[in-house]
């Protein structure tokens, strides 16, 4: 089964677009081709990573036995036409949109912030407006704020675009078309909410009508220097580019006509650890410390240089590497590769954003990887994709996209793995080891344990019998199980037999780099050195260890996406201190820079032997991704062998569920000013009657060894009796929570 | 006047008038003789007399030909450029400044910074704004591509400092409000031509 489903695998068709004869294949637009071609056609609402809007008639072309002009955003090429894309009609039609355009629009630019990027500035000059003929009576309309960005209906086009984007690609929906003929506006329909998925919005207005509120009027476009980067935040490695003028980042924008960028990528920005001298005593300290240290503990949010480096230190002292959540996922994918023979996930972002089927287990996606999220979102409004959520909580925001949720017990995932693959493979061949597993699994049984409605499964294998392309989503919750490699391994079999595009979600930061990297350790020994995590010597880049570290965005590195490419990153704040490499430096390893390494970085493990300054990072006209290097496939030994599925305890009452909330990812994240929040236990009513709790009352609870102190809420949108526990306001000991996500902890009650 | 008589350098072809000098003292008594007469003659107030004839024409007549600098200083050209002034509106006395930010963009000695907000009226407002006189080369692009014809050349050309940098804050430059009366509309490069208002054209919005 394929899931490359779409129509762009049509027959071979010729076409002449301005007398150039250009071949392509059926099921492009003519905008598409011609684009290929390098044939300039001018649009103003047209976005290329959503489906055509057509609503500024732009792009208009003449195709000869054609009455009338075609749109050629939307209209498919066909075989043998002659497309004329500019002529003096062309001309003047696209002449009087712009006119209309300019109605009344404010003549302001010398304080739009849109001005320098602005494309009905551009247009304007482009097709040699230079008054405004037509006015009609301008409705009194305020500007409004909501929240992260602002909005200036005086100043919107109605090109459509934010409304598509919020709608799908982010997934928030919050904007809507308020239609009025001159008096349209974009409405937000959602503004109890704060969305800073709304920035996705503000970056695709092609006006100053929708900016970043912390933004507006602080700088124009061309005093900012761009710097290209990727987010470190989450495992996606979003293209991002920093805006900095005098040692400071004024905003984040991105490749927004064809990538996207989530709320914590675009205004988690300003974590950077400043003012930092050379302290050569606290240096000298540290660099005792790591050659005497036993473990070396470290966070994920890491760059892949500067993970290689703890592996040449581990090389050089024999020093043991411990970053939990990157060692359950290094486990969890080896024994995943055991199965599929190869070394990574087979699926792709694109692969999720063209299937038909989703399966999301095992996370709580619109938190854990918004950028997955959105891929999701876009299968479920470009392909009318059936979700189907497996997850002990329900999630009311993915209400829109989910189709189907299905509840299970925490802990029994192995139980719900085993169940869905059988789902999946009963009539599918399969060898006879995997046949026999499959025979021996008691159904029934998983099905009590798991407490997964068998009619939902069943109702769900019938959706799938006539549709193709199916993508499975896996997450953190697996990677901390205790039996994570078992469910793995009955995962992987999804991909292998049932031709799945799978994509196992990598839990934080970096951690898939790290996980193809280092050599990880389980145990904790000796002395402890930490970098950005509680130890007996602590490297922070938080601003309050021993010896100060750059953050990700004070330094140059690579980072490891989960759509398994090698992206790399640049400096966009300075930064005075010491770094990791002048650790390892002093420890005999040499090299001037830590990007030295990036062309040392394992070639066994798929990264290639290409030196950092080669490393290209843009998308080209036609929107394909140039960014670093794809990981090659690294094969690995098969071996097919299934355990019996574990008996459960039962796992009654209340129970906490480590989870961020989606604008919130680490430490780093916290510092950020814009994504401000206080963390709270946040629980359902239910949840409060089961521990007696009331709405705003201080509790404390133990997790891993961390003391949490926190103030528990009622959130009304959920249900049942797992609460929420978030930890990235805990600094240098979230790194430390790692178990299984699901806890029963006993709550005490503080003050009372 | 021709210069004719100048380029002739063949002495002796000219009118040359010899004049009567008399004759030189002799002796020693003869030149003591001459300095005593000189002395007590009254040649020397007839000179003086000149002078403070001068001197009461310039008292008293309204004469005065020199200005006591630095307390006076002799007008300059509309169009020289000098240190800069920041206009405000005459009938508000708000800043002319709208914070766009063209003569940071145009300034060629990258002298002059700035940073904008967004102020409670929901509109852009400079928050911060120096000209490091220093680095200025008063070039005149900064008040030539003012759209609001805020930022002008002024009249003061005084430039020593005791340091090569010399920052002037917005507030240095900007127009007293107690002395709104007093601002002077520029003339100089970017100004409004003369017949400005025979150009003007309707805008749009006729509401």
């Amino acid at each position: 089964m394929s899931v490359h489903n779409s129509i762009h695998t049509g027959k071979e068709i010729t076409l002449t677009i301005d007398g150039k004869v250009c071949k392509s294949t059926f099921g492009k637009t003519i905008l598409d081709v011609a684009r290929e071609n390098d044939i300039y056609i001018p649009t103003m609402c047209y976005l290329t990573k959503v489906k055509p809007i057509a609503s500024c008639r732009m792009c208009i072309v003449d195709v000869e036995g054609v009455d009338g002009a075609i749109l050629s955003c939307q209209e498919k090429a066909t075989d043998g036409v002659v497309v004329t894309t500019n002529n003096s009609e062309l001309y003047t039609e696209r002449q009087n949109i712009m006119k209309l355009y300019n109605v009344n629009h404010p003549l302001e630019c010398g304080v739009c912030d849109q001005s320098g990027e602005c494309d009905l500035q551009n247009k304007t000059m482009e097709f040699d407006v230079s008054d405004q003929p037509f006015t009609t009576r301008e409705p009194h309309r305020p500007i409004e704020n909501w929240g992260h960005v602002s909005y200036d209906a005086g100043l919107c086009i109605m090109c459509e675009k934010c409304v598509r984007v919020s709608t799908e690609i982010t997934g928030d929906e919050a904007l809507q078309l308020h239609f009025g003929g001159y008096s349209s506006t974009i409405l937000n329909v959602k503004q109890d909410k704060n969305y800073a998925s709304l920035g996705e919005a503000a970056a695709v207005c092609p006006v100053g009508a929708l900016v970043d509120t912390h933004f507006k009027y602080t700088a124009n476009a061309w005093e900012l220097e761009k710097i290209p980067s990727a987010c470190p935040h989450c495992g996606s490695g979003c293209q991002m580019t920093y805006e900095v003028r005098h040692d400071k980042i004024y905003r984040m924008s991105n490749e927004a006509e064809f990538t996207s960028l989530c709320g914590a990528g675009r205004y988690g920005y300003d974590y950077a650890n400043k003012n930092v001298t050379k302290d050569a005593k606290a240096f000298e300290k540290a660099v005792e410390a790591v050659k005497n240290a036993g473990t070396i503990l470290f966070a994920p949010q890491i760059s892949n240089e500067e993970a290689f480096i703890l592996q040449k230190i581990k090389e050089k002292t024999g020093v043991k590497l411990v970053c939990s959540e990157a060692g359950a996922y290094q486990k969890f994918m080896q024994a995943y590769a055991s199965v599929t023979g190869s070394q990574l996930f087979g699926g792709t972002l694109k692969g999720i954003s063209d299937s038909t089927v989703i399966i999301v287990l095992g996370t709580r996606i619109n938190d854990d990887a918004p950028i997955v999220k959105y891929h999701i979102n876009m299968a479920s409004k470009w392909n009318r994709a059936r979700v189907a959520y497996m997850h002990p909580l329900r999630d009311a925001e993915m209400n829109t996209i989910v189709t189907q949720f299905i509840k299970y017990e925490p802990e029994s995932e192995e139980c719900v793995a085993a169940l869905l693959v059988e789902m999946l493979l009963r009539d599918t061949e399969v060898p006879k080891e995997v046949k026999t597993f499959l025979n021996t699994l008691d159904i029934a049984n998983l099905g009590a344990v798991s407490k997964v409605d068998e009619e939902a499964l069943e109702e769900l294998r019938k959706s799938m019998l006539k549709k193709r392309g199916f993508s499975l989503v896996i997450g953190a919750d697996l990677y901390a199980h205790p039996r994570a490699q078992q469910i793995a391994k009955i995962l992987a079999l999804v991909e292998k037999y049932a031709g799945f595009n799978v994509v196992c979600v990598p839990p934080a930061g970096n951690a898939m780099g790290v996980s193809l990297i280092c050599e990880l350790d389980d145990e904790v020994t000796g002395k402890t050195v930490g970098y950005n995590v509680k130890a007996d010597f602590v490297l922070s880049a938080l601003g309050n260890g021993d010896l100060d570290m750059p953050a990700l965005n004070q330094q140059e590195g690579t980072l490891t996406t989960n759509d398994k490419r090698v992206v790399p990153m640049n400096v966009a704040q300075s930064y005075g201190g010491y770094v990791l490499n002048d650790i390892a430096n002093a420890l005999g390893l040499d090299a001037e820079y830590t990007i030295e390494y990036t062309k040392a970085l394992p070639s066994e493990k798929g990264f290639k032997s290409v030196a950092f300054d080669t490393l290209s990072d843009y998308f080209d006209t036609l929107g394909i991704e140039h960014r670093g290097y794809l990981l090659e496939v690294c094969e690995t030994a098969v071996e097919e062998k299934f355990e019996a599925v574990a008996k459960l305890d039962s796992f009654d009452g209340a129970v906490v569920y480590i989870c961020n909330p989606k604008e919130q990812f680490s430490a780093f994240t916290h510092l950020c000013e814009l994504l401000k929040e206080e963390a709270f236990l946040l629980g359902s009513s239910e949840f409060a009657t089961v521990t007696k709790l009331n709405d705003g009352e201080r509790v404390s609870f133990m997790i891993d060894g961390v003391m949490f102190k926190r103030v528990f809420k009622i959130d009304t949108s959920m249900k049942g009796t797992i609460a929420l526990n978030p930890t990235y306001d805990m600094g240098l000991s979230a790194p430390l929570v790692s178990s299984y996500r699901f806890s029963r902890v006993e709550i005490q009650k503080i003050g009372s | 006047m021709s210069l004719e008589q100048f380029k002739n350098r063949n002495i002796g072809t000219q009118n040359y008038v010899a004049l009567d000098v008399g004759k030189p003292p002799k002796s020693g008594l003869c030149q003591f003789k001459q300095v005593v007469k000189r002395t007590f003659k009254g040649e020397l107030f007839v000179g003086l007399w000149v002078t403070m004839k001068a001197m009461l024409k310039a008292l008293f007549g309204g004469d005065m030909h020199t200005i006591q600098y630095p307390f006076e200083k002799l007008p300059i050209s509309p169009r020289y450029r000098a240190i800069h002034d920041m206009l405000r509106l005459l009938e508000s006395g708000n800043y002319r400044c709208i914070g766009c930010g063209l003569c940071e963009k145009i300034c060629i000695s990258n002298c002059i910074s700035m940073d904008t907000r967004y102020d409670e009226n929901q509109r852009k407002e400079v928050s911060e704004y120096t000209i490091n006189f220093g680095r200025c080369i008063f070039c005149g692009y900064c008040a030539e591509v003012c759209p609001e014809l805020a930022i002008v050349h002024g009249p003061r050309y005084e430039n020593a400092s005791e340091q090569r940098a010399g920052y002037s804050l917005f507030e240095d430059m900007l127009t007293p409000i107690d002395k709104l009366n007093l601002q002077q509309e520029y003339d100089g490069f970017g100004a409004v031509s003369p017949n400005a208002d025979e150009n003007i054209k309707k805008t749009p919005l006729a509401y």
